[in-house]
């Protein structure tokens, strides 16, 4: 129990060091949040325009649509705020730049995933708190499934990452494709659960995880129920579980980088 | 200048555009990346279409479900084409090559731009035969006339040329904030709202359409994809000569910017 706690502690510290370091050059940090959010913004703006000529899709209408990109935005924000190492573990990986990591007295993957943080990211978690809050799921009633949607959405996210990232251990250049997968992730997850069906459905639950990225926790805002909470529960711990197993028998296999260097 | 300078010129910088196509060839795996991410975004709207508007009504005059994917995958195919340009000059400004490659017997800016185009010619090539496949299977076939898809290919090939030097401009402001990518970010929003990647004008409110006709972003992305609503050559020329337009005003302003970047060189050392 000290073990966890000491654990919790660590990743705590890492996540204050990081946010300090974010704002130690305060004039890039607003710029790339706020160049973010406008990002988001823009590219809500199509679906704006779609629903302005089309006033349902699959059933599904502009506030669902703002739903979902809030959870989305909120989600994949607080991923790469928290655990920004996770885009280049598969090149760490390859490189031999765990040895820094592997010699300290904590866990390696919190260790490498916590030791970065992408600046942008807290623009995505602006721009989805604003998008929850016109769509009605920041109410005190919705409060708590809205947060465990974002954080389930983010937890299935960074595990996925890690999941794809950590198959470098066995294959060579997979870095590449884990970046895509994951930005496949993204792209599907911010479209209506609606339009995919038969076989895309079945990837979108499994290779590319928008389902649970996206749909799953978006349906949880918009419609909370018990059954709902604990699917979006189970998908989080199952993803993490499973990125965690993967890291942990390929850093059996990690060999060595042998290189001389700082940590950054 | 005389015949023989710009033969010349010609053969030179087309020389290292080729260098630049082949070494573009080479990195398979980006080029795979965006033809499956081209791919990916024509079936995710070929779904929206499909769901919208399924077997029923024309979304806008002339233009159904299949109209609308070929649509989207001639704008998709200009945009994804062009290479991040403005990266590689401010990474010759950030580390200070620059200095070094001013001096060789070739403009700076004129190398950077072939060798974009160099590039953007190869992207071209491949993303234009894979977004036709896809938007041919997702569309279950071609638009209703599709001689207007053969006036999409020369204006998006200069759609793109445009494209690259609103690129190397967005890079030569590298000499004055050094960190482009702000810049850039603005840049591609515009085009991806005002220049209608998605979606084309014709669906938008009056009052954006009228805004976003007064840019150049249209030209590069509607202009070329409009094209795969029907075969219009006097839309084709009014979308040719915006784009010749245009790229005389980035040309003239891209020139300026140059100058006044090697002015600021030289001032400030490199």
């Amino acid at each position: 129990m000290s073990r966890l706690a000491g654990t919790l502690r660590f990743a705590r510290a890492l996540v204050a060091m990081n946010l300090r370091s974010s704002l130690a050059l305060r004039g890039a940090f607003w710029l790339q949040a706020s160049f973010m959010a406008l990002n988001n913004a823009a590219f809500f703006s199509v679906w704006w325009l779609l629903f302005e000529r089309f006033p349902e899709i699959g059933g599904w209408r502009l506030l669902d649509v703002l739903t979902l990109f809030g959870v989305v935005a909120s989600g994949y924000g607080a991923s790469i705020v928290l655990a920004g190492g996770v885009r280049d573990l598969g090149r760490a990986i390859h490189d031999g730049e765990l040895d820094s990591c592997l010699v300290q007295p904590k866990p390696v993957l919190l260790h490498r995933l916590a030791s970065h943080t992408i600046a942008s990211g807290w623009g995505d978690m602006a721009s989805g708190a604003v998008m929850l809050g016109l769509a009605g799921a920041l109410e005190p009633a919705s409060l708590a499934a809205t947060g465990l949607a974002v954080a389930s959405s983010a937890c299935v996210f960074t595990a996925s990452g890690v999941l794809l990232q950590s198959l470098s251990f066995w294959i060579d250049g997979m870095e590449t494709f884990a970046r895509q997968i994951s930005e496949f992730t993204l792209v599907f997850s911010t479209y209506p659960r609606p339009l995919f069906s038969g076989g895309v459905s079945v990837l979108l639950y499994t290779v590319v995880p928008a389902g649970f990225v996206g749909f799953l926790p978006a349906e949880l805002v918009r419609a909370p129920s018990l059954a709902l909470a604990a699917a979006a529960l189970a998908a989080s711990l199952g993803w993490t579980l499973l990125a965690i197993f993967v890291f942990e028998r390929g850093l059996v296999r990690y060999a060595s980088g042998n290189r001389i260097g700082a940590r950054s | 200048m005389t015949a023989d300078r710009f033969v010349r010129s010609t053969r030179k910088y087309g020389a290292i555009a080729l260098v630049s196509a082949r070494r573009a060839l080479a990195e398979r795996s980006v080029l795979a990346g965006r033809a499956l991410f081209l791919g990916v975004i024509v079936f995710i709207f070929s779904r929206v279409w499909e769901t919208v508007l399924g077997q029923g009504p024309q979304a806008i005059p002339g233009a159904g479900k299949r109209e609308l994917i070929w649509y989207l995958a001639v704008t998709e195919w200009c945009l994804l084409s062009v290479p991040h340009l403005f990266l590689a000059i401010e990474a010759d400004v950030r580390s200070g090559d620059i200095a070094c490659r001013l001096v060789r017997p070739v403009s700076y800016l004129g190398t950077q731009i072939a060798e974009a185009l160099g590039e953007t010619g190869l992207r071209l090539l491949v993303l234009g035969p894979t977004g036709a496949a896809v938007a041919f299977w997702m569309a279950g076939g071609f638009p209703e006339d599709p001689r207007g898809l053969l006036l999409a290919l020369p204006l998006g090939a200069l759609a793109s040329v445009l494209a690259v030097l609103s690129t190397a401009a967005i890079g030569l402001s590298a000499f004055w904030i050094v960190d482009t990518s702000p810049v850039y970010w603005i840049w591609q929003k515009l085009v991806f709202v005002l220049g209608g990647l998605l979606l084309p004008l014709e669906l938008y409110p009056d009052w954006l359409r009228t805004l976003a006709r007064c840019s150049p972003f249209p030209a590069m992305l509607w202009g070329p994809g409009r094209m795969a609503f029907g075969f219009a050559p006097e839309a084709a020329l009014v979308t040719l000569l915006e784009l010749l337009a245009w790229g005389v005003g980035i040309g003239v302003g891209l020139a300026w910017l140059s100058r006044s970047a090697r002015a600021r060189l030289t001032v400030s050392g490199g």
